[in-house]
């Protein structure tokens, strides 16, 4: 067996490596791309996934049913709507820059995805360990404002290029914001123990190198025994707050949507795109949304460490499938109960169908999708299964919240105003993350 | 700014507030759309949809006197009649009768005008035909309704 | 960049912009931009187009330009006979028809110098005021739209839906009513009228304060309307601006009150009056005005008396020669019907003061010095219905 291939299993069987690090570079790099591949098709399929929940919690907070034709519960209407894009006719507008308002769409869709390389979800689950992984993450993604510039500029039309004038100040500035509140988390990880001030103060811990690996800064968190949106309450808290503000902004959300303020601005920036192209803008949104949420949960929220970490439990034995604490058994098991609880759904769905003739490929289709949900669910009680599926889960589950409020903000907010914007950004959000940054510091003075 | 308001501001209490409300409406129980084709809506009594003409449920006798009273009370002017007296009885008889369907706006004026209430416009909504010649209805069609295509597999 | 300057140029829409300070080729001056918002724009609330001269996003001026909803009904009017008009005035503000027929026929009773009875009057109140709601729903749910808050809409909509149940099972159509005929109520309510009344009073005021909830507190929502689209008093009167627009600048002046008609005397209600004229105040006085159009529904619904619904009518309206002008408070402002009659059976002339048209004039004063999006909410808070602006 050659060494690289030999790594690949070591790999694969054993869970205590780092990604990127191999002695073998063939092996590094294959197993980077079944990681590309992976992610890509996993972010996609999110993606798809995301549209359907949004149109059906958007439509369930407005008292309406969303999707319900196409597939039981509109589950394939995703499917069907991407079908219609990629078959669309492309319209590229006479006055366009031709090169440009071709490449727009390619550059936001190359930085929504190259974010993905450094993002851990899991502490061996990751393309890449790059030590600068926060810096590079937040670099990549601020390159996303140029293709929204380009898509503005190069429509030759005047709501795109409003738009895009528009998302470039918004970006420009709430990544100030978000900066000043990453900032203060890298500034966490350098610091040891608990948050006790005096002990940070007069303690004994000497002095440690803080990191912007993102596996790293998940590994502090381990470390000191605690989400850092916990870590000198309220201060994680506030700069927690400011991220996420900053992090709607920054992927033009409600309430900060204003580059394509539907009402303002037709669809701002790509008003002159449809068809596939307009499906990658699409595509790229939601992926972003995805991308800053995980760096949010990577900073804050612990990453791939599940809630409780530090508690464990009583031993206990089963032979065979586990052994340690009954607390750790207790979320070890609790993917598979997710998945078991979602078929349970699916399958109350599959009974309560209308019992009608129109419906009967619709029931077996939703009866299907029960069974592939259980089906999972009973994967995932496999010990070697579960034990490598665990961090990712957390990590998902984490995301999902964010992804939830992303819908939930969506449904309930009106958008704010393009100088009501710059203010909050500008006159609230900067010094408020320039006064977290000097208190965490200043708190951590000493550790 | 007293302490309340200040309080209510920093808690992004008004905000949380409307986060509730939209967070409670997801309960399936609040859903208000109806599935049109398979809940039929129930349409009032009074209802003005498609016009009828109606006829003598026991001799099958049109209702209609041809008096034109619905042709001249209709602002588009879209009823045609047209009537032959007939010898023997020494009455008008109702030849043919035209409603123009595409012009219609369900006005009810027709339905007010008509002394024998032999023109009705019924709780029928589904008017859709795939030409325009389809929604200029003829006695026939006034009096029996409209005879769709039935597809069958 | 020249083929660009050509093309705009040659655009139809440059050569009729009258704006200040527009030197000549206005296109080589790089400060400003024209922006075409319409009539395809999803929130001009129809076919209205409004030319915006920017500056960055400032707004230096505006020019509306209506018409594309013109159906010529004044027109129409002149060739049928003064019932068979009625419908046609539905389809002006097809947002409040009841209103608009309310209108008309009271404007014929006028000239025919005759009054509907008792019950007929009730009837129509409990209607107009129904439509009142209706249309304040419909304008806070595009309103809220406008400014990006998309769930009211649905909500409004949903509770809108009840009104229109009450339309359809008392005169058969939801929109489009044609519910009066000159001289009363062609109608009798049908059973169960009051009762379905009183259910919705009591089933739409816990509905207004959700949409308080989501909207009037709201920060984003303060932030967005406060100070926005101001407009005083003195040139609501002067721009003849009625309706909840001139009195959420501080003038009390509801037809209703001022020239009662239709036995609105009878009615204890207040005016909502605003204070500031910015777009918040505006709202607040409808969403005030949908509280008290509820407390005359109850009171009309409680009094409701018996009695015929028709007055006795010519079977052939033919009004003696002369003209008259009936003013009502619609859901907008004040609609008024001038009839000229030639003592023929169809009218001589109906001019139609429709509130949405005069006070569509208001926007420019408006929206100068604000920004892009403030316009959008401006439109959305005077509250026009195109099919009213261009008749």
């Amino acid at each position: 067996m050659p060494q690289w291939l030999q790594s690949v299993v070591d790999y694969v069987t054993k869970s205590n490596n780092t990604p990127g690090w191999y002695a073998d570079p063939v092996a590094s790099a294959i197993w980077a791309l079944i990681y590309i591949i992976l992610i890509f098709t996993g972010v996609s399929i999110a993606v798809i996934a995301m549209n359907w929940l949004e149109r059906k919690i958007l439509a369930h907070m407005q008292v309406r049913l969303g999707p319900m034709r196409v597939g039981p519960h509109g589950l394939l209407q995703p499917i069907a709507d991407a079908l219609k894009l990629l078959i669309k006719e492309d319209i590229m507008p006479d006055q366009a820059d031709k090169v440009v308002f071709w490449l727009a769409p390619v550059t936001i869709v190359i930085t929504a995805f190259t974010v993905y390389i450094v993002i851990p979800f899991g502490p061996t689950h990751a393309v890449t360990d790059m030590n600068i992984g926060l810096l590079f993450m937040l670099g990549v993604s601020s390159i996303g404002v140029l293709g929204i510039i380009m898509a503005g500029w190069a429509s030759n039309s005047h709501y795109p290029l409003m738009g895009s004038l528009r998302s470039s100040a918004q970006m420009v500035s709430y990544e100030i914001a978000m900066g000043m509140a990453v900032v203060s988390a890298v500034l966490m990880t350098s610091f040891k123990g608990g948050g006790n001030f005096f002990r940070q103060i007069y303690g004994t811990g000497g002095a440690s190198v803080g990191t912007l690996s993102m596996i790293g800064i998940v590994r502090a968190q381990e470390a000191q025994q605690t989400w850092f949106l916990f870590k000198f309450f309220p201060l994680g808290l506030i700069a927690f707050f400011i991220f996420a503000v900053a992090m709607v902004a920054e992927t033009n959300r409600a309430p900060f949507d204003l580059p394509e303020a539907e009402s303002e601005l037709v669809a701002g920036f790509h008003t002159e795109y449809s068809g596939f192209r307009w499906s990658l803008f699409f595509l790229a949104e939601y992926a972003a949304m995805i991308a800053v949420s995980s760096i949010a949960v990577t900073l804050w929220l612990g990453g791939w460490m599940r809630p409780f970490a530090s508690l464990h439990g009583p031993n206990v034995e089963i032979p065979n499938y586990w052994s340690g604490g009954a607390i750790d058994l207790a979320f070890a098991l609790v993917p598979a109960l997710t998945f078991f609880v979602l078929a349970l759904f699916a399958f109350i769905g599959t009974v309560r169908m209308p019992k009608h003739r129109a419906f009967r490929v619709q029931t077996i289709g939703l009866a299907g999708f029960a069974l592939a949900l259980g089906f999972i669910g009973l994967v995932l009680l496999e010990p070697h299964v579960r034990d490598r599926v665990q961090d990712i889960f957390w990590f998902s589950l984490k995301v999902a919240v964010f992804m939830y409020m992303y819908i939930w903000y969506r449904g309930t907010f009106p958008r704010y105003r393009f100088d009501q914007l710059m203010h909050l950004g500008w006159k609230f959000m900067i010094p408020t993350g320039i006064a977290v940054l000097i208190l965490t510091a200043a708190l951590g003075l000493g550790s | 700014m007293t302490m309340k308001k200040l309080l209510r501001k920093v808690l992004l209490l008004d905000l949380l507030q409307g986060l509730s409300l939209t967070f409670r409406y997801q309960d399936p129980k609040e859903i208000y759309t109806e599935q049109y084709p398979l809940q039929r809506p129930e349409v009032a009594e009074r209802y003005r949809g498609a016009p009828r003409l109606n006829v003598n449920p026991d001799t099958n006798e049109t209702l209609c006197i041809a008096c034109d009273l619905c042709a001249l009370a209709c602002p588009e002017h879209l009823i045609v009649v047209t009537s032959e007296r007939n010898e023997k009885t020494r009455r008008k008889e109702l030849t043919t009768f035209t409603y123009d369907l595409s012009r219609c706006m369900f006005c009810g004026l027709c339905e007010d005008a008509c002394p024998t209430d032999a023109l009705e416009l019924t709780q029928d909504f589904e008017l859709a035909n795939y030409t325009r010649e389809g929604a200029i209805w003829d006695r026939q069609t006034l009096e029996q309704g409209p005879q769709p295509t039935v597809y069958k597999k | 960049m020249s083929e660009i300057l050509k093309s705009e140029q040659s655009a139809s829409s440059v050569k009729h912009l009258e704006l200040e300070a527009t030197p000549s080729p206005a296109y080589l001056d790089s400060d400003e931009l024209i922006l075409n918002m319409g009539p395809q724009h999803p929130s001009t609330h129809g076919v209205l187009r409004v030319i915006l001269k920017l500056d960055g996003e400032k707004v230096m001026g505006t020019e509306c330009v209506i018409g594309y909803l013109h159906r010529g009904v004044e027109k129409i009017a002149e060739h049928r006979t003064y019932a068979m008009f009625n419908p046609y005035v539905d389809r002006m503000d097809y947002v409040a028809a009841v209103s608009n027929g309310l209108g008309y026929c009271e404007a014929v009773e006028k000239l025919l110098n005759i009054e509907a009875p008792p019950r007929a009057q009730h009837i129509r109140v409990i209607l107009a005021e129904l439509n009142r709601l209706a249309s304040h729903m419909l304008w806070l749910g595009t309103h809220a739209l406008d400014i990006g808050a998309i769930t009211p809409l649905f909500y409004t909509f949903r509770d809108r839906e009840e009104i229109l149940k009450i339309f359809e099972k008392y005169c058969g159509a939801r929109l489009t009513t044609h519910a009066f005929r000159i001289g009363g109520c062609l109608y009798e309510t049908y059973e169960g009228f009051e009762d379905e009344c009183r259910n919705f009073v009591k089933f739409v005021r816990p509905k207004i304060d959700e949409y308080e909830t989501l909207l009037t507190t709201n920060r984003i929502w303060v932030e967005r309307t406060k100070g926005v689209g101001y407009i005083s008093g003195d040139d609501c009167k002067a721009m003849g601006v009625t309706g909840p627009v001139l009195r959420a600048s501080g003038v009390k002046w509801d037809i209703r009150k001022a020239q009662p008609y239709s036995g609105y005397q009878n009615f204890d209600f207040d005016i909502p009056v605003g204070t500031n004229g910015d777009t918040y105040d505006r709202y607040l006085v409808r969403i005030a005005e949908m509280r008290q159009s509820l407390r005359i529904i109850e009171q009309a619904v409680e009094k409701l008396p018996e009695g015929p619904v028709m007055a006795k009518v010519p079977k052939v309206v033919k009004p003696a020669v002369g003209e008259v002008y009936h003013g009502i408070e619609s859901p907008k402002g004040e609609l008024g019907y001038f009839i000229v009659s030639d003592g023929s059976t169809q009218p001589y002339r109906i001019r139609v003061r429709p509130p949405s048209f005069v006070n569509l004039q208001a926007l420019d004063m408006m929206v100068r010095g604000a920004l892009v999006a403030d316009v959008v909410a401006v439109i959305g808070t005077i509250d026009i219905v195109l099919g009213e602006v261009d008749r």
